[in-house]
C-alpha cells in the first residue's frame, strides 16, 4: 500500500521542474562547499603543522642562554584543524589561530582569519554546514508544502481518501517519497564527505568517524523536523499558498532572525567587559593583587629560603633564589589569569547555553551547536585547546624556573643552559577531546533537537488526522 | 418584453463590429463578425461553448487585439481609443469578482472612481446599490459574505454608477437561481429603457427571448443567424438554435 | 484621480488584511529591536572611547609629574622605567592610544565594528604585527552568527517583506477575477500596478526611513546629513529593486504560487547563494598566504637581528645618515644597538605584510568586482559605508595610525640613537593622534559605483516590468 504512495510521490517530485532545478542547485552547492571546505582545511592544517614544527625548531635552536631568557623567548602554539572542520568551520574564522606562550603572561589568541576579509565575505561563507542548515530545509519546504494543500485544491485528495487509504499511510508515504527525492542529493554528499574524512589526514580528533556518524544523525533529525512540520502545515492550511507563506516565515525566523536575536539577548543577559576594561583589570590585579591573592613578596620568599636551608646569606644558598621568586610570580599571575580569563570564558559559556535554550524557538540553533561541536569548531573546543596551550606554558615556565633554581646560584647571571634543556621540554601535543566530552557539553542541544523531533512528528500525525478533505 | 422593440432603428449604433476577426494560433475564434447595436437594444449572443461569444466581448473590451476588422464603441475604434472607449462601456463578467475583504459600497466606490466618476459619496453609492437590487444592510457588509447574485448586483451597480452607454454581459445569469435570474433581467430591462445598448452572451434561450430585443446565434466563430425576439416564440427559438448549432458545417 | 482612487483602495485592502497587518507590525517591531541593539552597542563603544581618551590624559600627567619630580631632584620609581629614557617615554608605558570614534551611524549598522580593532596603543615598538590584534572582547560564537542590526534587517529581511507585499500584486487580481473588471475601466494595467506598488513602497519606505531617522536622531547622527542621505537613498533604492523585480515577475502573467517560488528563489540566489559563491571563488582563485607565516617571519627576523645588532646598526646609519650625528660610532650605546635591531625586525615584517596585503588586495578586488552581481552586496557595502562601520573607514583609520606611529618614532628615535635623556619640557611636543574622518566627497566617491549599479539594475528591471505590464490585458 505505502510503497505505491511513496513511488507516486517520488516520481511526482523528480519530474517537477522546480524540484529538479532547486535540487541540482542545492546538491551542487553542497558538493562544491564540501570540496572547498576540504581543500581549505587541508591547506590550513598543513600550514599549521609546518608552523608548529618551525616553532619547535626555533625553541630547540635558540642557542645558549639563561633559562629565564628562554622563557621570555617562549614558543608559539598553533591551533590544529580537526578532521571534520571541513564540514563546518564554525567559530574558527573568528578565533585566533596562534598564541605566544611566554613568561609572565597569558596572551590572547591572535590572527583571526575573519579580520583579513571584507564585510561582504563575512556575511556569506559557503560551507557544507550552511547548505545543510539553511538550504536543505528550504528545499524540503518547497518539496512538501503542497503535499496535502495542493491535492486538496486540485480535488485529488477527495478521490485519494475515497479509495480508503488511511491518513497515516498517506502522510508516511508522502514523507518517504520526499525523503527518497532528498536522498538523491544527500546520499552522494554523505558518501563524498565520508570519503574525504577517511582520505584526509585525520588530525588530532578523537574518533573522527564516530563524530561524523553522530553529525550525520543530527542533520537527519533536523531534516525530519522540517519534513514533519511542512507536512503538518500542509495538512492544515486552507490553501497551498498559505502553507507556503507560513513555512517560509518559519524558515526565515529559524535561520535568519532567531539566531541573531539569540546572540543579542545572550549578550544583554551575560554581558562581557570591553577589551579595554578587561586589559586594565588584569593590569591592575597583576600589580596589586586581589583580596585573597597577594603578589609574592621577594624579601619574604628569600627569608623563607634562608630559614629552610639554615644559612645566613643569600650567596650561601645552594639554589638560585631568583628562580624561586620567578616561579612564585608565575603562580601568582596564573591565579590572576585564571580568575579573569575564567570569568570571561564562563560568560561566553553562559551566552552559549542561553542560545542553546533559545533553540526551543528555532531548531537551527540546536543543530548548529551540535554541528560545530562534532566538527570540533565550537567555542568550548577552542577553549579546550587554549587551556591545553596555557597548561603547556605553565609547565614550560616551571621547568625553566626550576632549572634556573637548581643549576645556578643567586646573583649568577652568567648561567646559560643549552639545547639539552630545550630538547628536554616535550613538544606541545594536543589531544582533542573525545566524543563523550563533546556530547556531554551538548546535552542541552541534543535534548532540544530531540524535543523538536518528537514534537514535530507528533504535530504532523495530529494535524494529518484532523485534516479536511476539501 | 412587450414594449419598444423598434428602438434600434435609426439611431447610430453604440456597439459595432466590422468584419471583426480573431485567430488564436491557427484557430479562428471569430470570423468576420458584423454587428451593430443601437441605444435601447439588448442583443443576445447565443451559441455553444467555443462559439466565439466571449471572444467578441473581449474584443470590445480591448482585452485582445483583433486579427482583422474593427470593434467600435460609440463610433470609437477600440484598438486606437482604448481609454475613451472604455469610458463608455460597462462590463459584467460571468462571475463578478470583487475584493472579498471590502464591502459592497467600498468595491463600488473603487470601480466607479476608476471609471471616472470621482467620489460619489456614501449616500449616493448606497442609493445605486439599492437601485441595483441590493438591500442597504448588505451593502455595508464584506463581499466575502455575498452570494453570486449579490455580487452580480454590485456589477450592475458599477454599470449604473458609471452611466455607461453600452453594457457587455458575459453569461451573467449562469449559476443564478430563478428568482435572482429574473431580478437580473429586470435590471437589464431598466438600463435598456435608459437607452443603454446591451450585448449579452448567454446559454439561456429562455432568458434571451425574454430580455433580448435581438438574438444572434454563433457557431464556430461565425454569426450564423440573427433574428428579432418579437418575431419568434420560445419554442421557435429553440428549434432554430438547434438547427444552426448541430454539427454540420464547422470549419474544423 | 486614478492614482488616488487606487491608493485609497489599497489602503482599505491593507487595513482589511489581518495577516498583512501582522507582518508589517512584526517588521516594525523587529526594526525597533534592531535599532535598540545598535544603540546599546554604540553606547558600549562610546564608553571605551572615553576610557581610552582619559587613559591618555592620565598617563601623560603621571609621566609629567614623575619627570618634574626627578628634575626637582627625586629618583625614578624604577631604574627600568626611568621616564627620562626615550625608550621608556616613547615605549609601552608612555604610549598614546589612537582611537577611532564610532561611526556616525553605528546605531544603524554595527558592521565590522565588533570584529576590527578600533583603538591601538601606539609607541616606538608599534609595527606591522601590532595591527594584528583582536578587536573588542567578543564571544567568537557571536561574531560568527552576527548581530541583529538595522543593516541586517534592510539587506536580508526588507526584500522578503517587499516580496510578501508584492509577489501577487497582479496575479492575485487575475486569480480572484477583479482584473477583468478593473481593466474594463479606462485604466491600464501598468498604471494600476505602478500605483499599487508605489503605495506599498511608500509604506515600506516610511517604516524603514522612520526607524532609521529615529535612530540617527537618538544618537546624534544628524551631525552627518550626507551619511543619512546615503543610507536613505541606498535603503530605498534597494527596496525599489525588489519591487521592480516583483512587478516584472507579475508581468509574466503566471500564477501567484509560481511568482512566490520564483521570487523566493531570486532572493535566495541574490542574497545568499551569490555572495557565498563569490567569496568561495575569491578564496580559491586568490588564496591568502597564512598569517601564521608572519609569526614565523617575525621570529626569524628578531633572532637574526639580535645576533647581528652591530652590523644592523651600521646599515641603519647608512640608511639614516641624519641619525649618525648623535651616535658614537666606535662605542654605540645600548639604545642605538637595540633600536637598530628593532628597526630590522620592523623592516622584515613590513616586507611580509606588504606581500600579504598585495595578495589580499587581489582577493578583495575580485570580490569587489563581482559584488555587482548581487544587489545585496552592493546595498550592504553602501549601508556600512554610510554608517561608518564598513571596511573603508577601518582601513583609513589603520593607515592614519601607521602614519601616526611613524611620527611617534620620528620624535623619539633620534634621542634613542643619541642616548639622550628627555625632560618634562618635551611632553608638550609629544605627538598626539587625532582622527581625520574622510569628508562627504570621499563617501560620495566610494558610494557612486555601487549606487550607480544598483540604480542601473533598478532601471533595467523596471523597464522590463513596464514593457511586460504594457502587454497585460483583461483576458488572454
Amino acid at each position: 500500500m505505502i510503497h505505491h504512495i511513496v513511488r507516486k510521490e517520488f516520481a511526482d517530485m523528480i519530474r517537477d521542474g522546480r524540484f529538479r532545478w532547486s535540487a541540482i542547485l542545492v546538491g551542487s552547492l553542497l558538493l562544491v562547499s564540501l570540496a572547498h571546505g576540504w581543500v581549505q582545511a587541508r591547506k590550513a592544517s598543513q600550514e599549521h603543522a609546518a608552523a608548529q614544527a618551525t616553532a619547535r625548531e626555533h625553541w630547540e635552536t635558540q642557542g645558549e642562554k639563561n633559562p629565564h631568557s628562554a622563557a621570555h623567548y617562549g614558543v608559539y602554539a598553533f591551533k590544529p584543524r580537526l578532521a571534520l572542520s571541513f564540514v563546518d568551520e564554525g567559530v574558527d574564522p573568528f578565533t585566533g589561530t596562534s598564541v605566544w606562550l611566554e613568561a609572565h603572561r597569558q596572551n590572547d589568541f591572535l590572527l583571526r582569519p575573519a579580520q583579513d576579509v571584507t564585510a561582504a565575505q563575512r556575511i556569506g561563507a559557503l560551507t557544507a554546514a550552511q547548505v545543510l542548515q539553511h538550504l536543505v530545509p528550504l528545499l524540503i519546504i518547497l518539496l512538501t508544502f503542497g503535499a496535502f494543500a495542493s491535492e486538496r485544491e486540485r480535488g485529488t485528495l477527495r478521490q485519494l481518501v475515497a479509495t480508503g487509504v488511511g491518513w497515516r499511510e498517506l502522510a508516511l508515504g508522502k514523507a518517504l517519497g520526499a525523503s527518497g527525492a532528498l536522498a538523491l542529493l544527500l546520499v552522494p554528499a554523505a558518501v563524498a564527505g565520508a570519503t574525504a574524512l577517511v582520505v584526509a589526514n585525520p588530525g588530532p580528533t578523537a574518533s573522527p568517524v564516530a563524530r561524523g556518524a553522530v553529525l550525520a544523525g543530527a542533520y537527519l533529525a533536523y531534516f525530519v523536523v522540517f519534513l514533519a512540520l511542512s507536512l503538518a502545515v500542509s495538512a492544515r492550511a486552507r490553501s497551498s499558498r498559505t502553507a507556503l507563506v507560513f513555512l517560509l516565515a518559519v524558515w526565515v525566523v529559524n535561520g535568519l532572525v532567531a539566531p541573531r536575536v539569540a546572540v543579542d539577548l545572550s549578550k544583554r543577559v551575560y554581558a562581557t567587559p570591553s577589551a579595554f576594561e578587561f586589559a586594565r583589570t588584569v593590569e591592575r590585579e597583576m600589580a596589586d593583587g586581589v583580596e585573597d591573592i597577594a603578589p609574592p613578596d621577594r624579601a619574604e620568599s628569600t627569608q623563607r629560603l634562608l630559614a629552610e636551608y639554615g644559612v645566613e646569606r643569600v650567596e650561601d644558598l645552594p639554589i638560585n633564589a631568583v628562580g624561586v621568586y620567578l616561579q612564585e610570580s608565575e603562580e601568582f599571575s596564573n591565579r590572576i589569569f585564571d580568575r579573569n580569563y575564567g570569568a570571561l570564558w564562563d560568560a561566553f559559556r553562559r551566552q552559549g547555553i542561553l542560545q542553546e535554550v533559545l533553540a526551543a524557538a528555532a531548531p537551527s540553533i540546536a543543530v548548529r551547536t551540535l554541528s560545530m561541536g562534532l566538527a570540533g569548531t565550537d567555542v568550548e573546543q577552542h577553549r579546550h585547546f587554549a587551556e591545553a596551550a596555557e597548561t603547556y606554558r605553565r609547565d614550560l615556565m616551571r621547568q625553566m624556573n626550576g632549572d634556573m633554581t637548581e643549576n645556578s646560584l643567586t646573583g649568577d647571571f652568567s648561567y646559560a643552559a643549552g639545547a639539552e634543556l630545550w630538547e628536554s621540554v616535550p613538544p606541545l601535543e594536543y589531544e582533542a577531546p573525545p566524543l563523550g566530552w563533546v556530547l556531554g557539553n551538548r546535552i542541552l542541544s541534543l535534548a532540544v533537537l530531540g524535543a523538536w523531533l518528537a514534537g514535530a512528528v507528533l504535530l504532523a500525525s495530529a494535524q494529518v488526522r484532523r485534516a479536511e478533505v476539501a | 418584453m412587450t414594449e419598444s422593440q423598434e428602438s434600434h432603428t435609426g439611431a447610430a449604433p453604440l456597439l459595432e463590429a466590422r468584419g471583426l476577426t480573431k485567430d488564436y494560433g491557427g484557430t479562428r475564434a471569430l470570423d468576420s463578425l458584423d454587428l451593430a447595436i443601437a441605444p435601447g437594444e439588448v442583443y443576445c449572443l447565443l451559441g455553444p461553448n467555443g462559439a466565439g461569444k466571449t471572444t467578441t466581448i473581449n474584443l470590445f473590451l480591448g482585452f485582445v487585439a483583433p486579427s482583422a476588422g474593427q470593434a467600435l464603441v460609440a463610433g470609437l475604434n477600440v484598438s486606437t481609443h482604448d481609454r475613451e472607449s472604455k469610458r463608455r462601456l460597462a462590463y459584467i463578467p460571468e462571475q463578478v469578482m470583487l475584493y472579498r475583504n471590502l464591502s459592497g459600497i467600498e468595491n463600488l466606490e473603487y470601480f466607479a472612481a476608476l471609471g471616472g466618476q470621482g467620489s460619489l459619496g456614501r449616500e449616493r453609492l448606497v442609493e445605486i446599490l439599492v437601485e441595483a437590487g441590493l438591500d442597504g444592510e448588505a451593502a455595508g457588509r464584506r463581499v466575502s459574505t455575498y452570494s453570486k447574485g449579490m455580487r452580480q448586483k454590485v456589477g450592475i451597480a458599477i454599470a449604473i454608477a458609471k452611466e455607461a452607454d453600452a453594457l457587455l454581459l458575459d453569461e451573467p445569469t449562469s449559476g443564478l437561481d430563478p428568482t435572482a435570474s429574473s431580478e437580473f433581467s429586470a435590471l437589464v430591462e431598466r438600463l435598456r429603457n435608459r437607452g443603454v445598448a446591451v450585448l449579452m452572451a448567454t446559454h439561456d434561450l429562455f432568458r434571451a427571448k425574454d430580455t433580448g430585443t435581438r438574438v444572434g446565434i454563433m457557431h464556430y466563430g461565425r454569426l450564423v443567424t440573427e433574428l428579432s425576439t418579437a418575431e419568434v416564440g420560445h419554442a421557435d427559438l429553440e428549434r432554430i438554435y438547434l438547427e444552426h448549432v448541430s454539427d454540420n458545417g464547422g470549419p474544423r | 484621480m486614478t492614482a488616488r482612487t487606487v491608493l485609497k483602495n489599497e489602503w482599505r485592502l491593507l487595513m482589511a488584511d489581518r495577516p498583512l497587518k501582522i507582518a508589517l507590525g512584526l517588521f516594525v517591531v523587529l526594526l525597533g529591536y534592531a535599532l535598540t541593539n545598535g544603540v546599546v552597542w554604540l553606547r558600549f563603544q562610546e564608553r571605551t572611547v572615553e576610557a581610552t581618551t582619559s587613559g591618555n590624559v592620565e598617563r601623560a600627567s603621571a609621566l609629567r609629574q614623575e619627570l618634574e619630580a626627578i628634575e626637582a631632584g627625586g629618583q625614578p620609581s624604577s631604574p627600568f622605567a626611568d621616564p627620562r629614557s626615550p625608550r621608556v617615554l616613547g615605549g609601552p608605558s608612555g604610549s598614546h592610544t589612537a582611537v577611532l570614534a564610532p561611526g556616525p551611524l553605528t546605531a544603524l549598522a554595527i558592521g565590522q565594528s565588533d570584529l576590527l580593532p578600533y583603538y591601538y596603543d601606539v609607541n616606538i615598538y608599534t609595527n606591522e604585527a601590532s595591527f594584528h590584534q583582536n578587536g573588542e572582547v567578543e564571544n567568537p560564537l557571536n561574531l560568527m552568527v552576527g548581530r541583529f542590526d538595522l543593516a541586517f534587517a534592510v539587506v536580508y529581511l526588507l526584500p522578503l517583506l517587499v516580496l510578501a507585499l508584492s509577489f501577487n500584486v497582479l496575479s492575485e487580481e487575475r486569480e480572484q477575477g477583479t482584473l477583468a473588471l478593473t481593466l474594463s475601466q479606462p485604466v491600464s494595467a501598468r498604471s494600476v500596478v505602478t500605483v499599487k506598488l508605489a503605495f506599498r513602497a511608500l509604506v515600506v519606505a516610511a517604516i524603514v526611513l522612520g526607524v532609521s531617522l529615529l535612530g540617527a536622531l537618538a544618537t546624534g547622527g544628524f551631525g552627518s546629513p550626507g551619511r543619512i542621505l546615503l543610507w536613505s537613498v541606498t535603503a530605498v533604492a534597494y527596496a525599489l529593486f525588489w519591487f521592480a523585480l516583483a512587478a516584472w515577475v507579475n508581468a509574466l502573467g503566471r500564477s501567484s504560487a509560481w511568482n512566490a517560488t520564483v521570487l523566493v528563489g531570486a532572493w535566495l540566489v541574490l542574497v545568499v547563494v551569490l555572495p557565498a559563491a563569490i567569496n568561495a571563488a575569491a578564496g580559491l582563485l586568490h588564496p591568502l598566504p597564512s598569517r601564521v607565516e608572519m609569526v614565523t617571519a617575525q621570529r626569524e627576523a628578531s633572532n637574526d637581528a639580535v645576533n647581528r645588532r652591530s652590523e644592523l646598526l651600521a646599515r641603519y646609519l647608512e640608511d639614516h645618515p641624519e641619525m649618525a650625528d648623535g651616535v658614537v660610532a666606535d662605542e654605540p650605546g645600548l639604545g642605538a644597538l637595540s633600536w637598530a635591531a628593532t628597526d630590522a625586525v620592523n623592516g622584515r615584517l613590513e616586507e611580509v605584510a606588504a606581500e600579504h596585503d598585495a595578495r589580499r588586495a587581489e582577493q578583495t578586488a575580485l570580490v569587489r568586482r563581482y559584488r555587482f552581481l548581487s544587489p545585496a552586496l552592493l546595498a550592504q557595502e553602501a549601508l556600512l559605508d554610510a554608517a561608518g562601520t564598513g571596511d573603508a573607514r577601518f582601513a583609513d583609520f589603520q593607515s592614519q595610525v601607521r602614519a601616526f606611529a611613524e611620527r611617534w618614532r620620528e620624535f623619539f628615535v633620534p634621542a634613542i640613537m643619541a642616548d639622550e635623556q628627555m625632560n618634562a619640557g618635551v611632553l608638550a611636543d609629544v605627538p598626539t593622534f587625532s582622527l581625520v574622518d574622510g569628508d562627504s566627497a570621499d563617501l560620495a566617491r566610494r558610494a557612486t559605483a555601487p549606487l550607480a549599479v544598483l540604480a542601473g539594475l533598478l532601471a533595467l528591471i523596471g523597464a522590463a516590468a513596464g514593457v511586460g505590464l504594457g502587454r497585460v490585458r483583461g483576458a488572454d
